[in-house]
C-alpha cells in the first residue's frame, strides 16, 4: 500500500532545494566587495628607464593578499583634470611596472612637481581604488675618479627643473650583486653644498672580468622618489671561474670519465673477462679431448 | 681409508627424504608468497614498501649486502685454503662453492627487487659512468657470479663422469644427464692438465675479485657523504664482516647436509674444529674492525656523527646494535675459543647466531645512517622519520632467503656434495706416501 505522505515529502524537498539555490544567488549579489590598496613609487635610472612601480594588495580575512590581474589606469593630474597617460595590469605578485617613455610629455604644476595618479575602477570582487604620487625631477651625475692609486666615486645630485644642486641629501653607494646590492662606504653619504659626495672604493671587490656596476642611489626621497646612476667601473678583482664543466672529473658525465679510471677500470674488466673467456674455451678443449 | 664403492654410494645423489620434501615445499610456499608480493610491488609501485625520503635504502639493500657478504665464502674457504695448501678443506669445498653461487645469484636478484623500475635495468649498462661505484657493482656482480659458477663446475667434471658410470644401470636417464655435464670427461692426461690449470687460475682470480666485490660494496656506502658511512675503514670492515657471514653460513649448511646425508664419516669433528678456529679468527678480525668503526669516532666525531652513535649506543637502535655486537659476535667468539665450543652441535648453534647477527648487522649499517641526513628533509609526514619494513618487504625478503636456501638444497640434492675424484686422489696419494715412508 502506497503511503499518501510521500508525494508531499518529494514536493517539499524540491521546493527546499529551489529556495536554497535562490537564496544563494541573492547572497552572491549582496556579497561584500574587498577593498584594494594601491601603492605607487617613482623610479628614475639615469640614462635608463623612468617608471612607476605599482603594487596592489587587499586585506582578506586579516591577511594581506597580493591582487593579480587588476587593470590600473595611470593619469596626469593637471589643474583638477585627469589626463590618462596609460594602463598597466598587475602580475601574480600584484605588481606592475609602468614605464614613462618621456618625462617631458607630462605636465608639471607651478612648483615643477609632477602629479600622477593611479586608479582601479573596481570589478565584481574588488572596490574601486586610487592613489596619487608627486615627485620632482632630479639627476645624479656620477663618475669614477682615481687619485693616488685610490678609486673614488664622485656623484652630484641636482634638481633638474629648478636647475639647482641639492645639498644635505643622503646617497647610497652600492655594487650590484646577484641577489641584493652590496653597500659600500659609509652608511650615510650626505651631499655637500655643491650637491656632491666623494666616496673611496675599497680594493678587491670581485666582479666578472673585474667589472663592477656601482650604483649611486637617492633612495625613496619624499620629493624626488628613487633616482639611481649606474657606473661601470673596471676596478674589481676579476672572478676566476672555477668550473670543471669541460674537465674529466669524478662527477662529470660518462663522456668525460677521467683517463686513469678509464684505463684502470677498463683494464680490470677486460683483464678479468679475458681470463674468464679463456677458462670457458678450456671447457670446450676438455670436451674435445 | 674408505672403499670407493662405499664412498660413491654415500656421496651419489639420492632422492629427497620425507623431511627433504617438507623442507622444499616450505621454501616453495615462501617463494610463491614472495613472488605474489613482488608482482603487487611492481603493479602498485614502491609505495607498498616503507621506504620514503629518509630511508631510501631499506631492508632490500641490507639483504643484498648480506648476500654479497655470504658469497665471500668461495674466496675464503675454497681459494685461500687451497692456495695455503690446507687439505682438510676437501670435504666441504663443494658446499662452500654451492653457497657462493646461491648467494651471489640472489644478490643480483635482490638488487633488482630494490629497483622501482626493473624494466630500466638495461639503462645501467647503456648509460654507465665508469666513475660511479654503482657501475662497478653492476660489473663486479656478474663477474663474480661467472667465476663462482666456473669454480663450482670445473672440479665437478670428473665427478659427473663417475656418476654417469655409477648410474649407468640403475638410473640411465640420470646417467645420460651426468654424462652430458661431464663434457666427455675421460680423465685423460690432457683433460687433467687443462682442468688443474683452470682450477688454479680460478682459485687465484677469485681472491682479488672477491675482495673487489666486498670493497665495491663498501664503497657504495663510503663514497656517499653520510654519517656512519663516510669512513676509510669501510672496505676492510666489510671484508672482515663478509669473512664472518661466509664462514658462519658454511658451518650451518655443512652441519645440516652432514646430518641429512649421513656424512659423519667424511665430515668429522676434526673439520668442525678447524672451521671453528677459522670462524673464531674471522670474528676476532671483525671485532677489531668494529672497534675501529665505532670507538674511534667517539673521540673525534662531529655533531651529526655523535647523534648517529648515540642512536646506536643508547637510542632507538640500541637493542639491535648491542644484540648484534654482543650476542652475534662477541659471544660466538668466546664459545669458539673453547674446544668444546667447536664440536658440531655447539658450532651449528653458534653459526646460526652468527648468521642471524650478520643479517641484522647489515640492517644496522644501512638504516640508522639514513635517519640522519646532513641536509634536513622538510615537508614530509612525521611517519617518514622512522622506518620499519612493510609486510611486502618482509615477505619478499623472506622469499629471497628461501630462494637462496632452495638453490643450495637443489644443488646439494643433485651434485656430489663431497668431491669424489679429489677425495679418492688424496687417499691414493696418502696411501702412496705411507708406503714410501714404510
Amino acid at each position: 500500500m502506497k503511503s499518501p505522505g510521500i508525494p508531499y515529502f518529494v514536493v517539499l524537498v524540491l521546493l527546499g532545494t529551489l529556495l536554497s539555490v535562490g537564496f544563494e544567488n541573492l547572497h552572491a549579489q549582496d556579497a561584500k566587495k574587498n577593498s584594494v590598496r594601491l601603492k605607487a613609487d617613482y623610479f628614475k635610472i639615469m640614462e635608463g628607464e623612468i617608471y612607476l612601480k605599482i603594487k596592489a594588495t587587499s586585506k582578506i580575512e586579516n591577511q594581506n593578499i597580493e591582487v593579480p590581474n587588476l587593470e590600473i589606469t595611470v593619469y596626469n593630474e593637471v589643474n583638477d583634470e585627469e589626463i590618462v597617460i596609460g594602463n598597466a595590469i598587475t602580475n601574480n605578485k600584484g605588481e606592475s611596472k609602468f614605464i614613462i617613455e618621456n618625462l617631458n610629455t607630462i605636465t608639471t604644476d607651478s612648483t615643477n612637481t609632477y602629479n600622477l595618479g593611479v586608479s582601479f575602477d573596481g570589478n565584481e570582487a574588488f572596490k574601486r581604488a586610487s592613489r596619487s604620487i608627486s615627485f620632482k625631477n632630479a639627476d645624479i651625475e656620477a663618475k669614477l675618479i682615481t687619485k693616488d692609486s685610490i678609486n673614488y666615486i664622485s656623484a652630484t645630485l641636482s634638481d633638474t627643473s629648478a636647475d639647482s644642486l641639492l645639498a644635505e641629501k643622503s646617497l647610497v653607494i652600492q655594487v650590484q650583486r646577484l641577489f641584493s646590492p652590496l653597500k659600500i662606504g659609509e652608511e650615510f653619504n650626505f651631499t655637500d653644498e655643491n650637491g656632491t659626495i666623494f666616496v673611496p672604493i675599497e680594493d678587491g671587490i670581485p666582479g666578472l672580468d673585474g667589472n663592477l656596476n656601482i650604483e649611486v642611489v637617492l633612495q625613496d626621497s619624499d620629493d624626488y622618489g628613487t633616482v639611481k646612476a649606474i657606473i661601470n667601473a673596471p676596478i674589481g678583482k676579476p672572478i676566476v671561474e672555477e668550473s670543471t664543466f669541460d674537465q674529466r672529473t669524478l662527477w662529470s658525465p660518462r663522456g668525460k670519465t677521467p683517463i686513469f679510471i678509464l684505463f684502470f677500470t677498463g683494464g680490470l674488466i677486460f683483464g678479468t673477462w679475458g681470463i674468464i673467456i679463456y677458462l670457458i674455451t678450456n671447457l670446450f678443449k676438455i670436451s674435445k679431448n | 681409508m674408505v672403499n670407493y664403492d662405499v664412498f660413491i654410494k654415500d656421496i651419489a645423489p639420492k632422492k629427497f627424504s620425507k623431511r627433504g620434501m617438507i623442507w622444499v615445499s616450505f621454501l616453495v610456499i615462501i617463494i610463491v608468497a614472495g613472488i605474489i608480493a613482488y608482482i603487487d610491488q611492481l603493479l602498485q609501485g614502491q609505495v607498498v614498501t616503507n621506504m620514503r625520503d629518509y630511508v631510501l635504502w631499506g631492508i632490500y639493500i641490507s639483504n643484498f649486502v648480506f648476500f654479497v657478504a655470504t658469497s665471500f665464502v668461495g674466496s675464503v674457504a675454497v681459494a685461500i685454503l687451497r692456495l695455503t695448501n690446507n687439505p682438510w678443506r676437501t670435504p666441504f669445498v663443494r658446499i662452500a662453492e654451492i653457497i657462493t653461487v646461491a648467494a651471489i645469484v640472489m644478490a643480483g636478484i635482490t638488487i633488482m627487487i630494490d629497483m622501482a623500475r626493473p624494466d630500466r635495468l638495461l639503462n645501467l649498462f647503456v648509460h654507465a659512468r665508469l666513475q660511479s661505484p654503482i657501475t662497478w657493482d653492476v660489473i663486479i656482480i656478474p663477474t663474480y657470479m661467472t667465476i663462482s659458477i666456473l669454480l663450482l663446475y670445473f672440479p665437478l667434471m670428473p665427478d659427473f663422469a663417475l656418476l654417469k658410470k655409477h648410474f649407468e644401470k640403475t638410473k640411465p636417464k640420470w646417467s645420460k644427464w651426468y654424462g652430458k655435464l661431464s663434457l666427455k670427461w675421460t680423465g685423460s692426461k690432457v683433460q687433467k692438465e687443462i682442468q688443474t690449470k683452470s682450477i688454479a687460475i680460478i682459485s687465484v682470480m677469485i681472491i682479488p675479485v672477491g675482495l673487489l666485490l666486498q670493497t665495491i660494496d663498501a664503497w657504495l656506502f663510503s663514497t656517499t657523504y653520510r654519517v656512519g658511512w663516510d669512513s676509510t675503514n669501510f672496505a676492510p670492515y666489510f671484508i672482515s664482516g663478509a669473512f664472518v657471514a661466509g664462514i658462519g653460513s658454511l658451518v650451518a649448511v655443512i652441519y645440516v647436509v652432514r646430518k641429512a646425508k649421513k656424512l659423519e664419516a667424511y665430515i668429522t669433528e676434526y673439520h668442525f674444529d678447524k672451521l671453528g678456529k677459522l670462524l673464531a679468527l674471522a670474528c676476532l678480525l671483525y671485532i677489531y674492525f668494529n672497534i675501529n668503526e665505532y670507538v674511534i669516532p667517539l673521540f673525534n666525531s662531529k655533531k651529526a656523527d655523535s647523534e648517529h652513535l648515540q642512536t646506536l649506543f643508547t637510542g632507538d637502535y640500541a637493542f639491535p646494535f648491542w644484540a648484534v655486537t654482543i650476542v652475534g659476535l662477541v659471544l660466538p667468539t668466546l664459545i669458539l675459543l673453547f674446544k668444546k665450543g667447536r664440536k658440531p652441535l655447539p658450532m651449528f648453534i653458534t653459526s646460526i647466531i652468527v648468521v642471524i647477527g650478520a643479517w641484522w648487522k647489515r640492517y644496522i649499517i644501512v638504516t640508522p645512517t639514513l635517519m640522519h641526513p646532513f641536509l634536513p628533509i622538510q615537508g614530509v609526514p612525521e611517519s617518514w622519520h622512522s622506518y620499519f619494513p612493510s609486510l611486502h618487504e618482509w615477505i619478499i625478503t623472506s622469499a629471497t632467503l628461501a630462494m637462496a636456501l632452495l638453490i643450495i638444497t637443489l644443488l646439494v640434492r643433485y651434485l656430489p656434495v663431497i668431491p669424489i675424484q679429489r677425495t679418492m686422489d688424496e687417499q691414493e696419494l696418502s696411501k702412496t706416501k705411507n708406503q714410501q715412508e714404510l
